[in-house]
């Protein structure tokens, strides 16, 4: 049930990036390209899957009891969490590159910045 | 070999101090090569080299903590990246004074050549979109450097296609890690190999893989992803190009190689891809004949977009980027060669010949970037109307270009003549006539291009604008330092042809790459992730 729902999410996710990935204003792109970006990240974090917790992965719950839950793959969420990190970095830096298109040519229209050289 | 990235953050912080910044950062470059020559001796020279070595960051085996190797291949690309950076960085002390106020410069230089050697280094794919993050935000800012309004828009298409490629290397990635439960190039070799042993279903890995070599292939500027290259290379420094042309496409072409041979090359993995009304067009019984038939298109494809684009443009660097379009077919198609081949020996010579045309292009594209950097400070332009005489004005500078251009002909005994040679050497082992004409053409094309540019600057009547030029003396220096170094690969080309050849070796020996890093045997392992 969570998979189809987390397929649904990505895929809706997808759909919207892309949609304003390709809209003529520049900041609706970056938007785009911030959406696909965890779009990615969601479906990484979904690639992991839960695996029955046992004392050889996770030693700690070796002193825990008899109620062994159920693990995350730890690998997929540091993974995730490395992305997360960077794209947000690239967001940042993609947002302060559009204001700055904006500076030098007075708009934020992609088809008026083609037609400039 | 971790002392090359030490090297790089160390030159790095030092950077920061502003007086001693330049003089710090060409000790780093100096060290740097130092380094890389003494991997290439200790790895792969020296009569006893073990051939591959390995560093597990943090003593953590394998598959679980990041590897670190070294073979004849990563060792090979970075001393061309160890070159051409020595004399991009060079170069830049004498463009950058005028722009001295720009101080991040040189750290962001080291970020890049830190980027490019992390991603020749590394062991898993995690770790690769890592390092490839790393180079491109240092090539984001390089890109846009300048700051006019061209150069802004430049960057930003640069910018969001790069987002939109991590985005489906992430793809990619997070597939195989689903489909494998492992992201260790060595593990991934070992388990697609004999993917029973592990239960896993190898299938998807193709297309996974396929996602993969789109990212690749926008790294290399492969057609049909060339399109960023013409204004990215025209809005960045000159010298910045030279690196970029010679050594962040180099870290594309060594992950579809990487990918491709070592990793893919035993994969058991039957392929077939039928198209109604031609037939069977794919075929085989690995990921391989899949990977090479897309490599052969976008190679053939590439070669001819890139040198018909180049013999249209109207400045140097615009020539030079479509022409780098073209070289990198070049190299692609020797690549393709290799992997759709069934016979071992062609596709070590393949692999061989797309090695060594890699290092020509390298420095010749370098020397020539470097050269309209030269041309650009002295003259204030580099397109080719306003351009005429300058052999006149600096025959030095000429000798250097013409070396350069030369190069990218193909002429003996320039280092391009056996970079060409033996691309048609491993087209005519195939037997493949179209491959050959293909070959042909794209070498008359550049021709056309080289002799066009040539000509229209370096000859016919003085403008007002090489009339008044100065032409700076250590930037010609930089620029017949490579020309030398061209010259000097080309009658010597002996170690060189040893050196590829035992790059080739390590390339396509993906047993002795999976002993190296020695990741856990099916055995010893307990539940891996990827279970879904």
């Amino acid at each position: 049930m969570t998979a189809v729902i987390l397929a649904a999410v990505v895929g809706a996710l997808f759909a919207l990036g892309t949609f304003l990935l390709l809209r003529r204003d520049l900041i609706r792109v970056v938007w785009g390209l911030a959406i696909i970006s965890q779009a990615a990240n969601v479906y990484l974090l979904a690639m992991g899957g839960l695996a029955e917790g046992t004392a050889d992965s996770v030693p700690i719950l070796a002193g825990h009891g008899d109620h062994v839950p159920q693990t995350a793959d730890p690998l997929v969420q540091a993974l995730v969490l490395t992305a997360i990190v960077i794209g947000f970095g690239m967001t940042a830096f993609a947002l302060v590159l559009s204001y700055r298109v904006y500076e030098e040519h007075d708009t934020l229209d992609v088809s008026d910045l083609g037609d400039r050289e | 070999m971790l002392v090359v990235l030490v090297a790089a953050v160390a030159s790095l912080l030092l950077g920061r101090w502003p007086r001693a910044r330049i003089g710090v950062s060409l000790a780093g470059g100096a060290a740097y090569a130092v380094v890389v020559a003494a991997i290439d001796w200790y790895v792969v020279l020296a009569p006893d080299a073990p051939g591959v070595a390995t560093y597990q960051v943090g003593d953590w085996p394998a598959p679980f903590g990041i590897t670190l190797v070294v073979d004849g291949l990563s060792a090979f690309m970075l001393t061309m990246v160890a070159v051409l950076g020595i004399a991009s960085l060079v170069f830049s002390t004498r463009v950058l004074p005028e722009i001295d106020r720009r101080s991040y410069y040189f750290p962001l230089f080291h970020f890049l050549a830190l980027g490019v050697t992390g991603a020749f280094l590394t062991g898993d794919l995690f770790n690769l979109f890592v390092w490839f993050e790393v180079m491109l935000m240092a090539s984001y800012i390089f890109v846009a450097y300048y700051g006019g309004p061209q150069h802004t828009r430049a960057a930003f298409w640069y910018v969001s296609l790069n987002l939109l490629a991590s985005a489906v290397f992430l793809l990619g990635v997070g597939g195989i890690y689903a489909t494998t439960g492992t992201l260790n190039m060595a593990d991934l070799a070992q388990r697609l190999a004999d993917p029973g042993a592990y239960g896993l279903e190898p299938a998807p890995v193709v297309g996974l893989f396929a996602l993969l070599l789109s990212v690749f292939a926008i790294k290399a500027g492969l057609v049909p992803f060339q399109f960023w290259i013409p204004t990215a290379y025209r809005a960045a420094p000159p010298q910045i190009s030279a690196l970029l042309a010679g050594a962040t496409k180099k870290v594309g072409i060594y992950a579809i190689i990487r990918l491709s041979f070592t990793v893919l090359a035993d994969a058991d993995v039957p392929v077939e891809l039928a198209v109604p009304g031609v037939g069977t067009v794919i075929a085989g019984d690995s990921p391989l004949a899949f990977v090479g038939a897309a490599l052969f298109v976008m190679a053939a494809a590439s070669i001819l977009v890139g040198g018909i684009g180049a013999v249209g443009r109207d400045s140097i660097e615009g020539v030079l980027a479509y022409s780098s379009i073209g070289q990198v077919g070049f190299i692609a198609l020797p690549v393709a060669l290799a992997a759709t081949t069934a016979s071992a020996e062609l596709r070590h010579l393949a692999v061989v010949a797309a090695l060594v045309y890699a290092l020509n292009h390298t420095l010749a594209k370098g020397l020539l970037f470097l050269a309209v950097g030269a041309i650009r400070s002295a003259t204030g332009t580099s397109r080719l109307s306003d351009l005429g005489g300058l052999a006149g004005r600096s025959p030095p500078l000429a000798i250097g270009f013409f070396v350069g251009s030369l190069a990218l002909v193909g002429i003996p005994p320039l280092s391009g003549f056996f970079g060409k040679f033996l691309v048609f050497d491993a087209a005519a082992r195939a037997e493949s006539a179209p491959l050959l004409v293909l070959l042909l053409v794209g070498s008359l094309l550049t021709i056309a291009y080289a002799t066009r540019t040539w000509n229209r600057s370096f000859w016919g009547a003085r403008t007002d604008a090489v009339e008044d030029a100065s032409v700076d003396v250590v930037q010609v220096g930089v620029v017949l330092v490579l020309a030398t170094a061209i010259v000097a690969v080309g009658v010597g080309f002996e170690p060189v042809y040893e050196f590829a050849d035992a790059a080739a070796t390590a390339a396509l020996d993906s047993e002795a790459y999976v002993d190296a890093v020695d990741p856990v045997e099916p055995d010893e392992l307990e539940t891996g992730g990827g279970e879904h």
